[in-house]
């Protein structure tokens, strides 16, 4: 079937050779021919609705040369002004990568010699009234020698409409196709890094692939005002180079702190093999889903992302003590209520601003940034946690009390006396801590959009959050009258106390495991003996540093306590904990799951599977949930068996910056991501955060479908 | 600091010192030169001390050139200023053999066949001053203040095209930088592009 199609193709394009019209023009100068100017369209045939190719050929006269899309320091970019039928779109001008030339005076100009197609995309409306297509397009060109020569034609090509078009002019597509530009490849491939010192810019591109290129530029591709002196390298080895961009515009800080452009690499300067990536401004570029919904749908996506990160399974027990503290204050006054909510608002707001400064002060030093593997990845943050949890679980179940030094009672949590809004203010801060590995529903997208924008955006959305997150205390604060269906205070508010603590102690045990996941059963157990000793020490201020001791007393104890956490932190923690080797992924493969590399996925993808790839970490609960309930369910497996689509688990409990890069290019700050890659050529499917059979089982069926149907 | 710092602020040192070839920029002191002009003179631009000078690289084959030629743009600005009393020094900085480089006697016939109104025509075959500067262009522009500093370098306007017709709709830098400096203002442009055909340089 395909080869027939692609016979019947070539038959074509050999008949529309001699029967499409020519539509050269020429450009002579004291009777010499200069430019031939012409259009070709990759297609035989206007379908009406579907996209074609149609390009500016360029032939110069030899020596001569005409202007990239950047022309240098002379020069001038060719120019096509279309006029197409209402309706009809046109793409940018598709801008091969060009020669770089340096004349006497250090004159460097980037340009073309001999020969250009210069591509458009064209997109016809989808209703087609007349039967042949006229494309009408004026061309402005400077070609050059030792003088230039300003040129211009106004080309025509004419095309009929029909139902069915087979390629056209594919040899000469497919060459300067090649000559196009990549994406940046990201992932193991290469990095890119730019820096700023002063009125330079500096580019740091790191990539094994380096090795196989003696040549290596940067094209710049200076946008607006910008005045760009002539890229250099600056130091180069095996698999990395720098790049010294100095800018010229009269206040360089208005230029940004990178520009786009071109890292070229050659065999020698200007050879044919040459190959380019495309540098963007934010690295961050998006894959398959580009968000396009506005600013305030994100806003509101953060809103609701905060609300609903309340009912998140690492949050609830703290906030069942909030709910707790309500109970608790039901008799009391209104303004009392009110004073400890906007505490307890102040608290969650502090974090989550603290946060984003944090994060929009590691973006400017140019910093890797994402959501909750930020601090989840991090062993000793997930450790420092699992201290928190069980200091406050100890102190639940009446082990000891946590006061703050002065004996002036500003409880944390059980907060009778009448200072508790600093206790409502810490409370507060401490469910948002542990919120931060629960990126719930839509916050997954609303920070994935935030994290590409600019400062304000990041704080703006992170305020969204706390705002959502703290909406319904606030709400249960300013009316107080709410209150009353909850239950009345009594004695059973202790045994509620103690069970709590055994929700936290859960919440210690999910810890222990993603600490395990990240060091290994060694690791989780040297962590437990220095809980074991935090345990033991609380447990001694409990029982002996009362308020009727004796000084001397409380003080030795104190000091033995003192002793007995740094002596055990200093052995257990900084000795044995930290000799545990970070545990390998593979793990923690099960079944027929695979460990995600680039490398392995574009093997698969080259074989001709489709792969689907599970972004999880050990921490997730979201990816937990949704490995057990949809994935490893008997119909999925069996979905994915049938249609033996590859299984690639990524695995980000430990950070792995090649994973985070493509979360990145997915516009994720953070796991649970996703993707099914149908095939090769196909696009890639992003799934939602929580799955569905349903939807897993519906989109197998329409990739597999489109995949079969080529 | 380890080794490899030390290459990296060595190697950008040595960079720097390349890179000084190019152009001065906006804000340093104007490179002196003494160049003979179509009649002969001797001109160079210490001379000149104490008056606004503007340089203007030229080669009359240009297109872009000719743009402001063509249609009496140049030579009105000339005209405007010299009257103002400032100096209007145009260089010919292409070598010989190359187009655009012109002989003195060349240069006075498309001096009085263009109407020019420059101070002087000055004859740079060598490229001596046109490399002081950076010059890349035809038309390349800088102005000078009277204390020898660069205060404006880059395109005559702001459409970089070879047509005569965009002219009227474009901001002359070179008039907005002189007005402004005139009236005692900070110039609001001080670095562009510039644009045009490159000069030929030996």
């Amino acid at each position: 079937m395909k080869s027939g199609v692609r016979l019947a193709a070539y038959a074509v394009v050999c008949v529309s050779i001699f029967v499409l019209p020519s539509s050269g023009q020429s450009q002579t100068y004291k009777g010499k021919e200069l430019v031939k100017a012409e259009l070709l369209a990759d297609t035989n045939a206007i379908v009406p609705g579907k996209p074609f190719a149609i390009g500016l050929l360029l032939r110069m006269a030899p020596g001569w040369h005409t202007y990239w899309k950047f022309s240098g320091d002379a020069g001038l970019p060719t120019e096509i002004k279309w006029k197409l039928p209402p309706g009809w779109k046109v793409g940018e001008i598709q801008w091969p990568i060009p020669l770089k030339t340096t004349d006497p005076g250090d004159i460097q100009t980037y340009g073309y010699q001999d020969e250009v197609l210069l591509v458009q995309e064209i997109a016809p409306s989808a209703a087609v009234s007349d039967s042949t297509v006229k494309l009408v397009a004026e061309a402005n060109w400077l070609v050059c020698e030792k003088i230039c020569i300003p040129g211009n034609a106004s080309l025509e090509l004419e095309l009929p409409r029909s139902t069915t078009s087979a390629p056209a002019n594919a040899e000469i597509f497919a060459r300067y196709r090649r000559l196009l530009p990549r994406d940046w490849p990201g992932g193991k491939v290469a990095s890119a890094n730019w820096r700023r010192t002063g009125s330079d810019l500096r580019l740091n591109v790191k990539s094994a692939t380096l090795a196989n290129y003696p040549a290596v530029d940067f094209y710049p591709l200076p946008q607006g005002d910008t005045v760009v002196g002539h890229p250099r390298v600056e130091s180069r080895s095996e698999s990395e180079i720098i790049f010294r961009v100095p800018i010229e515009s009269a206040s360089p800080a208005g230029a940004g702190s990178s520009i786009d452009g071109l890292v070229v690499l050659a065999q020698h300067p200007n050879g044919d093999d040459r190959m380019a990536w495309r540098t963007e401004a934010p690295m961050i570029a998006s894959a398959g889903s580009v968000p396009t919904r506005g600013i305030f749908t994100f806003l509101f996506f953060g809103f609701l992302g905060g609300i609903i990160l309340n009912l998140m399974p690492c949050v609830l027990p703290v906030i069942s003590l909030k709910i707790f503290g309500f109970i608790q204050h039901a008799g009391q006054s209104r303004q009392k209520i009110l004073r400890s909510g906007i505490a307890f608002a102040g608290g969650i707001f502090a974090w989550f601003i603290g946060l984003a400064l944090l994060l929009i002060a590691l973006k400017a030093a140019g910093r890797e940034i994402t959501w909750g593997g930020f601090q989840f990845t991090n062993p000793y943050f997930v450790l420092a946690l699992s201290v928190i949890v069980l200091v406050f679980a100890l102190d639940l179940f009446g082990v000891f009390e946590i006061s703050l030094p002065q004996s002036v009672t500003r409880r944390l949590l059980s907060s009778s006396s009448g200072q508790h809004e600093a206790a409502s203010f810490f409370q507060g801060l401490f469910a948002t801590v542990l919120a931060t590995p629960c990126t719930a529903p839509f916050l997954g997208t609303a920070l994935g959009f935030a994290f590409a924008q600019s400062p304000a955006i990041i704080l703006l959305m992170f305020v969204a959050i706390a705002a959502g997150m703290s909406a319904p205390y606030l709400l249960l604060c300013a009316q107080p009258a709410w209150l009353r269906f909850l239950p009345k205070p009594g004695p059973w508010m202790l045994h509620v106390k103690q069970f709590m603590g055994f929700l936290l102690l859960a919440t210690l045990l999910f810890l222990l495991y993603v600490l395990g996941a990240q060091r290994g059963l060694e690791g989780a157990i040297w962590a437990s003996c220095f809980l074991l000793i935090i345990s033991i020490a609380c447990w001694m201020k409990g029982a002996f540093v009362l308020p009727t001791a004796s000084v001397a007393k409380r003080t030795i104890v104190l000091a033995l306590m003192f002793v007995l956490v740094l002596a055990s932190g200093i052995y257990f923690i900084g000795g044995k904990f930290r000799s545990t080797n970070v545990a390998s992924a593979d793990s923690r493969l099960r079944g027929d799951w695979q460990a995600f590399t680039p490398e392995r996925l574009q093997a698969d993808l080259d074989e001709g599977h489709s792969v689907f790839v599970d972004f999880t970490a050990a921490w997730c609960l979201t990816c937990k949930f949704n490995e057990a309930n949809v994935l490893e369910s008997n119909a999925v497996r069996e979905a994915f068996q049938r249609h033996a689509i590859v299984k690639l688990k990524a695995d980000w409990t430990s950070g792995d910056p090649v994973i985070t890069k493509l979360l990145q290019r997915f516009g994720r700050p953070g796991v649970p991501l996703y993707v099914l890659y149908p095939g090769k050529s196909e696009e890639p499917i992003v799934f939602p955060e929580l799955l569905t059979k349903g939807i897993i089982l519906e989109k197998l069926e329409t990739a597999s479908r489109t995949v079969a149907s080529q | 600091m380890n080794t490899k710092t030390i290459l990296t602020i060595l190697t950008s040192l040595v960079a720097g010192a390349v890179f000084a070839l190019d152009a001065p920029p906006v804000g340093s002191a104007a490179p002196d030169f003494s160049l003979t002009d179509a009649k002969g003179k001797t001109h160079s631009l210490s001379q000149y001390k104490g008056k606004y000078v503007v340089l203007e690289w030229f080669n009359p084959e240009c297109p872009f050139v000719k743009k402001h030629y063509g249609s009496g743009n140049m030579q009105k600005l000339q005209e405007e200023y010299t009257g103002k009393g400032i100096t209007w020094l145009t260089i010919d900085s292409n070598a010989p053999g190359s187009e655009g480089n012109l002989t003195a006697d060349a240069a006075s016939k498309v001096m009085t066949g263009w109407k020019t109104h420059q101070t002087a025509l000055l004859l740079d075959p060598e490229g001596k001053a046109g490399r002081a500067y950076g010059a890349k262009n035809t038309p390349n522009m800088v102005v000078i203040n009277p204390e020898g500093k660069i205060v404006y370098e880059g395109a005559i306007d702001s459409k970089a095209t070879p047509n005569p017709a965009d002219i009227s709709s474009s901001t002359n830098y070179v008039k907005v930088a002189l007005d402004e400096s005139l009236a005692g203002k900070p110039i609001t442009t001080s670095t562009t592009k510039p644009y045009g055909c490159s000069v030929k340089y030996k």
